[in-house]
């Protein structure tokens, strides 16, 4: 178990070190020059030059990137476009953020899993074609569209729910609930599609096997058989499912965040990009791969606790 | 004189082929998605005859109006015809989900390859590549490389089909890795055939039906992605039409105008899910399990 751990998070170091490096790239491959943005409105070449020396544009890009690496892994991120920390500014938004995405998760398991098992039990039954059809237009319905529905219908129409924004859950939680709750139902339906029908798919196999008949012919009830044996396995799957869709998560919060107006951490990648802010765009896509990569390991670790045959491999 | 009836020869491909229409025609989903995303395709090709208006006529006399016998879907806050904007706008979301798929098989398929049948360190170096690149949600990589190549229809498919790339590569390897232990293919090498030819004749042609289904998923990802860039500013620049475009500029006017923001999405929703139909359909008759 350990050494598959330590390869595992090896290859995850691995993984992140080259993501810097593409980042870093990344972001000097945007239109543009860093120096300029810099400088605002001073087209001086004499500021410029001395923008550029403050900064350290003018040393070769293997030091550049050097020195943006050694000062990130202390924590610090530089200075954004209005001479805030960057660092400070993204773990302020994280929080948010990870609440819309744990919402989410929540609502898409406890629907998914919910009408997986049911479509699995009642298979060929009219409730089984309901919730298949219901995964499929899950799964092909935009969410950000869906998102704006809601808020016609939720907020515009019926005036139930606030329209966008956010309020801490410290000062008020029902506020905070109020506004998450459309964002969080947005997002967790596309989850709960792909839930649904990998539920569905290994609930039929699982109730198919022998020690499904095995425990039929010992006498226990089918809620039995179906809760126990079957659900647990399945488990397996879900932990697989979430773990393959943590980046079209990702790429859901971003784009919920925006509709909804939510200053996560989603919506400030995208004004960064758009704003072309050089220093922020690199912290924040740095600090996204980084995350996605160590979620991801975590997942593989909880996986392989579950499935004990993994750790062998 | 007696006549000898000689029966037709059938190739074992058109046999195949043959059963596999028959099996997609006993599916009625799958038909109405090859159906609808053929409309979907007609409509973007000949948009010039399709569509009632052009995309950019205004009608300042005539804004925000509800559907009526001029205007079928109504107007927008510009005066422009709501419907000819959806026809000209599938041709964004078209040819950025059609090209950037093709794009990204163009790259994936012989990179994935070229891993997965030679092994060794191009193997380890495409797969290290590719980990780094699936490190980054597909939305970010999007977006990123839009902001890199500029906004426009075409930056917008290269972004899609390079974030698309990096999992295409994944299953390409993978496909060529198990295919490669396949008898077939150690009987042609234990005669004598090259690598070339064997990629050619054994490995590729049995790549296609899982090739096939993926290009079918990741179409409308494609689709839903260039909606999600121009919604952003990012993708399409007005005033080309398209339908991410649309809703977002529906933003403003959801309180006097919903249905601004209805029709757009509604045709995301559909051109998507055709797609998906479709998908669905092929992957359940190419599954080797299918009986019917």
């Amino acid at each position: 178990m350990g050494g598959f751990l330590l390869r595992k998070a090896g290859a995850a170091l691995v993984v992140v070190f080259l993501s810097s490096v593409l980042v870093f790239v990344g972001v000097r491959a945007l239109p543009g020059d860093p120096a300029i943005a810099l400088a605002g409105e001073n087209h001086d070449p004499a500021v410029l030059a001395a923008v550029r020396q403050e900064y350290g544009l003018d040393k070769p890009l293997p030091v550049q990137y050097v020195k943006w690496v050694w000062r990130a892994l202390h924590g610090n991120l530089g200075l954004d476009d209005r001479q805030l920390p960057v660092a400070h500014t993204i773990v302020s938004r994280i929080p948010i953020s990870l609440e819309l995405a744990l919402l989410s998760v929540l609502v898409g398991m406890v629907i998914g899993i919910t009408a997986g098992v049911i479509a699995a039990v009642r298979r060929g039954k009219p409730s089984d074609h309901a919730a298949t059809t219901l995964a499929l237009v899950g799964l092909s319905v935009p969410h950000f569209w869906l998102g704006l529905l809601a808020i016609i219908v939720f907020a515009v129409d019926l005036h139930w729910l606030p329209s966008g924004g956010y309020v801490s859950f410290g000062s008020d939680p029902i506020g905070n609930l109020e506004h998450m709750v459309m964002p969080a139902l947005v997002l967790g339906t596309g989850l709960s599609a792909v839930l649904m029908r990998q539920m569905r798919s290994s609930m039929l196999t699982s109730l198919g096997a022998d020690y499904v008949r095995t425990a039929r012919a010992k006498g226990l009830s089918e809620r039995s058989v179906v809760g126990k044996h079957a659900f647990r396995n399945s488990l397996i799957t879900v932990t697989t499912v979430v773990g393959l869709q943590l980046g079209q998560l990702i790429s859901g919060v971003v784009i919920t965040e925006v509709i909804f107006v939510i200053p996560g951490f989603g919506r400030l990648t995208i004004d960064a990009i758009t704003a072309r802010d050089y220093t922020l765009i690199q912290g924040v896509v740095l600090v996204t791969a980084t995350g996605y990569v160590v979620v991801n390991l975590l997942v593989d670790v909880v996986y392989s606790l579950l499935n004990p045959r993994i750790r062998v491999s | 004189m007696s006549f000898v009836e000689v029966a037709p020869i059938v190739t074992p491909r058109a046999r195949r082929r043959k059963i596999l229409r028959r099996r997609f025609l006993r599916r009625p989903l799958a038909v109405v998605g090859l159906l609808v995303a053929l409309g979907f395709i007609v409509a973007a090709a000949f948009a010039p005859w399709v569509a009632p208006y052009s995309a950019s006529a205004t009608d300042f006399n005539n804004i925000l109006s509800h559907a009526s016998g001029k205007h079928l879907l109504g107007t927008d806050e510009l005066g422009r015809d709501v419907l000819s904007r959806i026809i000209w706008g599938a041709r964004a979301s078209i040819e950025a989900g059609v090209l950037s798929t093709l794009l990204a098989m163009v790259v994936a398929v012989p990179v994935g390859l070229i891993a997965g049948y030679f092994r060794g360190w191009p193997d380890t170096v495409i797969a290290r590549l590719t980990d780094v690149l699936l490190a980054f949600p597909f939305l970010i990589l999007a977006v990123g490389l839009s902001a890199i190549f500029g906004s426009s229809l075409t930056s917008a498919t290269f972004a899609l089909g390079i974030a698309s790339a990096p999992a295409l590569i994944r299953i390409a390897r993978g496909e060529a890795l198990a295919l490669r232990e396949e008898d077939y293919v150690r009987a042609a090498v234990a005669n004598g055939a090259g690598d070339l030819r064997i990629i050619a004749r054994h490995v590729l042609p049995n790549m296609t039906s899982t090739l096939i289904v993926q290009a079918t998923v990741l179409i409308p990802t494609a689709i839903i992605g260039e909606a999600v860039l121009s919604f952003l500013g990012l993708g399409v620049q007005p005033p080309t039409p398209s339908w991410g475009v649309m809703l977002s500029d529906a933003q403003s006017y959801l309180t006097q105008a919903p249905r601004l923001a209805i029709y757009p999405g509604l045709a995301i929703f559909f051109c998507s899910l055709s797609f998906n139909l479709l998908g669905d359909g092929l992957r359940d008759i190419l599954d080797p399990r299918t009986t019917r």
